[in-house]
This record gives C-alpha cells, structure tokens and sequence, in this order.
C-alpha cells in the first residue's frame, strides 16, 4: 500500500488579498511535510471556476512548485481535462513532459473530462462529445511522446507532422490514469491498460466491487501507452489525532464541508440533459457515504479517528484491493495548518509502517531513470 | 460558507397565495407536456434570492411550461419562472411568481401547493420542427420563448428540480414560507434542443433585473407528473442549515 496527498485548493470566502496565497502556501508546505514523512504521491485537480470548492486551475505550475521543493515524492495531475476547449492536446503532452523532465521522473499523468457544467459551460465544450474527446487523448498523448514526428486526423483535432518536444524523462512514458467517478469508467480505464484514479470519497463497498471488475478486465486489454499500468488509486479524508473522538468529528466536518460545497457547483445533469453523464447521483451518492455511516457511526473506509481507527480503515482499503490512498488534508481551511500537519506526522508514525512492506521501488512499465 | 441571498421576500408576499393547510393529496397530471428553457442566470444572484438559500455555481433561470391536457379541473397551461439555486446542498428552483390559464387550476394550484401564480394567456405549442411558449398579460408579452432543434432523448436523460414556491402559511399567525414542491415524473417521450428566449419582462415575473444570460439546454417531455403531499417548508429568512422545517407525515398502514 502507498499513501499520498491530493491537492482540491478549497479557498474560503471572504476572499481578502491574502487568502489565496496563504492557502497555496499551506499546501506546498503539506506537500514538503509529505515527502519528508514517506508519503508517495502529491497529487492536484485540474478545476475552473469552483469557488471556494477548488481554486486549482493550473496545476501543472502548482506541481512543478512542488516538484522544485521536494525530493522524492511523486507528482499527479489529477486530472487533466482532456476536452479542447480546456486544453489543447499537444499542450497538454508538452507541458507534461516539462514536468516529468524537470522533476527528474516523478510525474503521474491522471486523465478525465470534467463532470460540472460549470467548467465545460464556461469554455463553451459540448457535454455530449467529452468522452469521445478523452478517448481520443489518452490514445495520441503516449504517441505524442514516443513518438520523434507525429501527425493527426481525428475528431477532437488534427495536426500535420511535427515534433513534440520535448519528450518525458521517464521511458517509455510516465504512468496514465483515468478518474474514476462515473459506473463504468472503470472499465473504460481497464480496457485501455491504464491506471484507475478513484475520486469518489468513501464508499468502500462500493469500490470494492468496480476494482475487481477493473482487474478482470485489464487482464484483455489494448494498451493505448507502451505499457499496462495496473493499479487501482482511491481517495479518502485524513485526519489522524490521539483523540478519537476528536480525530473523528473534525473529520467528519471536513467530509461534510467538502460534500456540501461541492454540491454547490452545476452538475452537468442538472443543466444538460445527455446520456454522456449519468446521474450525478451516483458522485454524490458516494460522497454522502463519505459523511453518513450506518447508525451514526464512521463510514467504512473514511480514514478519520484515532491511529488504530485509521489503520482499519486503511486496512480495509487494502482488502478491497486498492494499491494507493490518496489523502484529502483539509478543506475550506477548516483545519488550522498546525494541526494538519501533526495529523500527517501523527499518521506517518502510527500507521503509515503498519502498511510498507513488499513495496515495488519503481511505479509500474516506467523508469525514471531512463534520461533522454 | 458559499455566498447567500440578501433578497426580503415578505416585501413581494402580498400577492402570495395564502395556505391555510399544509395537508394535501397528490394530484397526478397524466400525459402532460412540458417544456424547459434552461439558461445561466444575467442578474445579480444574490439580489434575487432570500437569505436561506445559496446561488448555484453559475445561477440560473428555469422557464417551465407544462400543459396538461386533462385533470380534475379541465386542461391548463402554466408557465413559470425560477431561479436556480440550493437549499443547502439540494438544488432547487426559487418561484416568486407565474402564471396559469385556467382560474379554477390557478385556485387549486394556488391553495394545495402553494404556487404563486396569476391569471395569464398561456401558450405551449409543440411541433416536429421546434416548441414554441408565450405569455401574454393584459395584452402585453411577458415571456416568449421556444426550444429549436429537437433531438429525441430518453427520460432518463432528464432531470428536473424541485420548485420552493413563495407563500404565505396561516399557522400561529401569518408566516411568509418557501413551499417544497417536488412532482415525480414517469417519462414518455423526452428531446433536447436549444433554447431560445425572445422575451422575458423580469419585472412581471418579480425577477427584477434577471435574463437569461447564456443558454445551456431545452427539453421538451410527455409525461407523467404528479404533484405530491408537502414534505417540506423552508424559511426564507433563516441561515441555509437551519431553514429546513419537515413537516410531519402520514405514517405507512
């Protein structure tokens, strides 16, 4: 099992001159802790116009920040929007192969098509076209970068022969991913050989039976990179206290704060009606079981409580077949920063060696010590 | 805490149908049609709505038509206007004001659910090519609008929000209320196409200021649509986590 940390950028109204940069800050200084403490991954969403949810709207900078002030810890786009109005796709190879460049390898390369009509209204993208569009993306992105001259007629764009330049430090490319958020998505992740990044808080039950779907499926798959990346990424709530009680209802505020200001945001089914997106209940559905246990009590899976309460959590994680959690620190900066990061020490201390054992050095297919 | 209404709805509650019970049976409208222009709201989103509830990210504007070809009453057409927001973390469409055709169904609609809504020519056209609805009030047209372009969907595609309808509730004494209506809906025949809104006087849907800045969707449906018992009362006036009052319900035989 690897840990890592997972970047939202939730900014509290009021908005005063220096919020933003006290919050940004706050988060590259939970990103630095998280290296030092062992933590695998940081990382970031890619979201528009999500006040106070999420202000992450360039991520690439925000993780080449932290790739510049941290050694080993790996850094993820989570995701980014393969939609054109978005991001262009050349770009999107280009300024991720910066990244995995400059960050000596480090880089995991999350993929998804934004699920708010919020965003997609906002650069005009059409709701019913943006699975096609990501299909189409996660099939050119690795050729963009194996490949010396590369040339295009699809539907999402076409360009004539170039050069992409430059190219992933990693070889052949670094690791893809799809967030994973809708039913069936999971699928889509496994028959193209990628990565699944769960980005439905909780819900473990439910989880437990997509993986398993997922890693039936993968085993026929057409890799759209050079290589399968079979592993199964989850996200959850951390904060690890002494006191369980205590552990527990500031988690539990922080779930609740998330949910509801997520909540806030127009789901692309509540403006346009498309079979594209399925009922956002299903998104909500599993962030609720993130908030409301059976009885009152914590929800399985929500890794909030004290050390030994966190460990079960995680514990069942694991049995459910996840490789990866992805840690929520705080939301809204409800949490003052000084406790945020005694809950990652707390975690790193109690927890985190009840789970490293059998650990692969190197993230799967890719090497980051390949060099141009 | 997202951002919230600064708008005093008992200063427009006059006109407000006054419920003096909030016992109702459902009233099921078989084989209605109903038309939805959906846009992005133009407007200052916090002027328009009651402190209780958040604006939506972005707000919008949501011009429903439905016809109901037969009911208790006869057929009616109603029109209304609302503003899309949340209670809390729900999504729900603010109702200030609209307008029905048919006197006795505005009286029901009125004194079971607690819709504002007036006496109007109300008109719902649908055609093969396009949808067309218009509003006209004393002669002039408050609302004209169509949904261009239809191409089929399926009901499953569709999803409408519940309306908190401005009233007044007699209990002890005369409170200004937001009446949670939320129909069911069982789907025929369901097409998307654009909106388009050639007229809207804001003013006549006591929506000062508001427009249909950007449109996102139509819908055009054939369904089923029932209105239910009332579940839920919101007061305008409260902070969003505690505007929510439910309300006590039959128990199961």
């Amino acid at each position: 099992m690897k840990f890592g940390v997972f970047f939202e950028i939730s900014v509290p109204r009021p908005w005063g001159p220096e919020t933003e940069y006290t919050v940004y800050q706050n988060c590259l200084e939970q990103a630095r802790l998280a290296d030092e403490l062992g933590f695998d991954q940081a990382w970031a969403v890619e979201h528009h116009f999500l006040e106070e949810y999420s202000h992450c709207s360039a991520p690439e900078i925000f993780l080449t920040a932290i790739a510049m002030q941290t050694k080993q810890i790996r850094v993820g786009h989570g995701i980014v929007t393969c939609v054109p109005e978005l991001n262009n796709p050349i770009r999107s190879a280009e300024r991720a192969a910066v990244l995995d460049l400059v960050s000596g390898g480090r880089l995991e390369f999350g993929t998804g098509r934004s699920a708010t009509w919020t965003e997609l209204g906002g650069f005009g993208a059409n709701p019913d076209e943006t699975k096609k569009t990501w299909d189409e993306y996660v099939r050119v992105i690795p050729k963009m970068w194996t490949q010396e001259r590369f040339s295009w007629q699809g539907r999402a764009f076409s360009m004539p022969e170039r050069s992409i330049l430059p190219k992933p430090y990693q070889k052949p490319h670094p690791p893809m991913w799809v967030a994973v958020t809708s039913v069936g998505t999971e699928i889509d992740a496994a028959a193209r050989g990628l990565g699944s990044l769960g980005l439905s808080f909780g819900g473990v039950g439910e989880q437990a039976q997509k993986i398993a779907g997922y890693r039936k499926r993968i085993q026929s798959c057409d890799p759209v990179g050079e290589f399968v990346n079979e592993q199964v990424n989850t996200v959850s709530f951390l904060y690890c206290h002494e006191d369980d009680e205590k552990g527990i209802t500031t988690g539990q505020r922080m779930a609740g704060t998330f949910n509801y200001l997520s909540e806030q945001t127009l789901a692309t089914r509540q403006a346009y009606p498309t079979p594209s997106y399925l009922s956002p209940g299903l998104l909500y559905q599993l962030r609720q079981e993130s908030t409301s246990g059976p009885e009152g009590r914590v929800p399985e899976g929500l890794t909030i409580g004290d050390p030994h309460r966190v460990a079960q959590a995680v514990a069942r994680w694991e049995e459910a077949g996840v490789d990866r959690i992805n840690f929520l620190l705080n939301v809204h900066e409800m949490v003052p920063q000084e406790d945020v990061l005694a809950s990652m020490r707390l975690f790193a201390k109690e927890v985190m060696p009840q789970f490293q054992r059998d650990e692969t050095p190197e993230p799967a297919g890719a090497t980051a010590a390949g060099g141009a | 805490m997202p951002l919230t209404g600064t708008r005093d709805l008992s200063t427009i509650a006059d006109s407000a149908p006054l419920l003096t019970s909030l016992e109702t049976e459902p009233w099921e409208l078989k084989g209605a049609q109903h038309l939805q222009l959906h846009y992005e709201l133009g407007g200052d989103r916090q002027a328009l709505l009651p402190p209780a509830l958040h604006p939506s990210i972005p707000p919008t504007l949501l011009v429903n038509v439905t016809h109901a070809p037969d009911s208790e009453v006869g057929a009616f057409t109603l029109a209304t206007v609302r503003v899309g927001c949340r209670a809390g973390a729900r999504p729900r469409g603010l109702l200030v004001r609209g307008y029905c055709d048919s006197a006795s169904a505005t009286s029901v609609l009125r004194e079971r659910w607690g819709f504002p809504v007036d006496l109007a020519d109300v008109h719902l056209d649908p055609s093969y090519a396009r949808a067309t609805t218009s509003v006209t009030l004393d002669g002039a047209t408050i609302l004209a609008g169509e949904l261009v372009d239809p191409q089929p969907i399926t009901g499953a595609d569709v999803q409408y929000m519940a309306t908190l309808a401005l009233a007044r509730v007699a209990r002890d004494g005369e409170e200004t209320l937001l009446i949670q209506v939320d129909p069911d809906y069982t789907f025929d025949r369901a097409q998307r196409g654009v909106p388009r809104l050639t007229a809207f006087d804001a003013e006549a849907w006591n929506l000062p200021g508001a427009s249909g800045a950007h449109p996102i969707s139509a819908s055009l449906t054939t369904v089923d649509m029932t209105l239910p018992r009332l579940r839920y009362l919101v007061h305008p006036d409260r902070d969003p986590l505690k505007a929510v009052e439910r309300l006590p319900q039959p128990q199961p035989a």
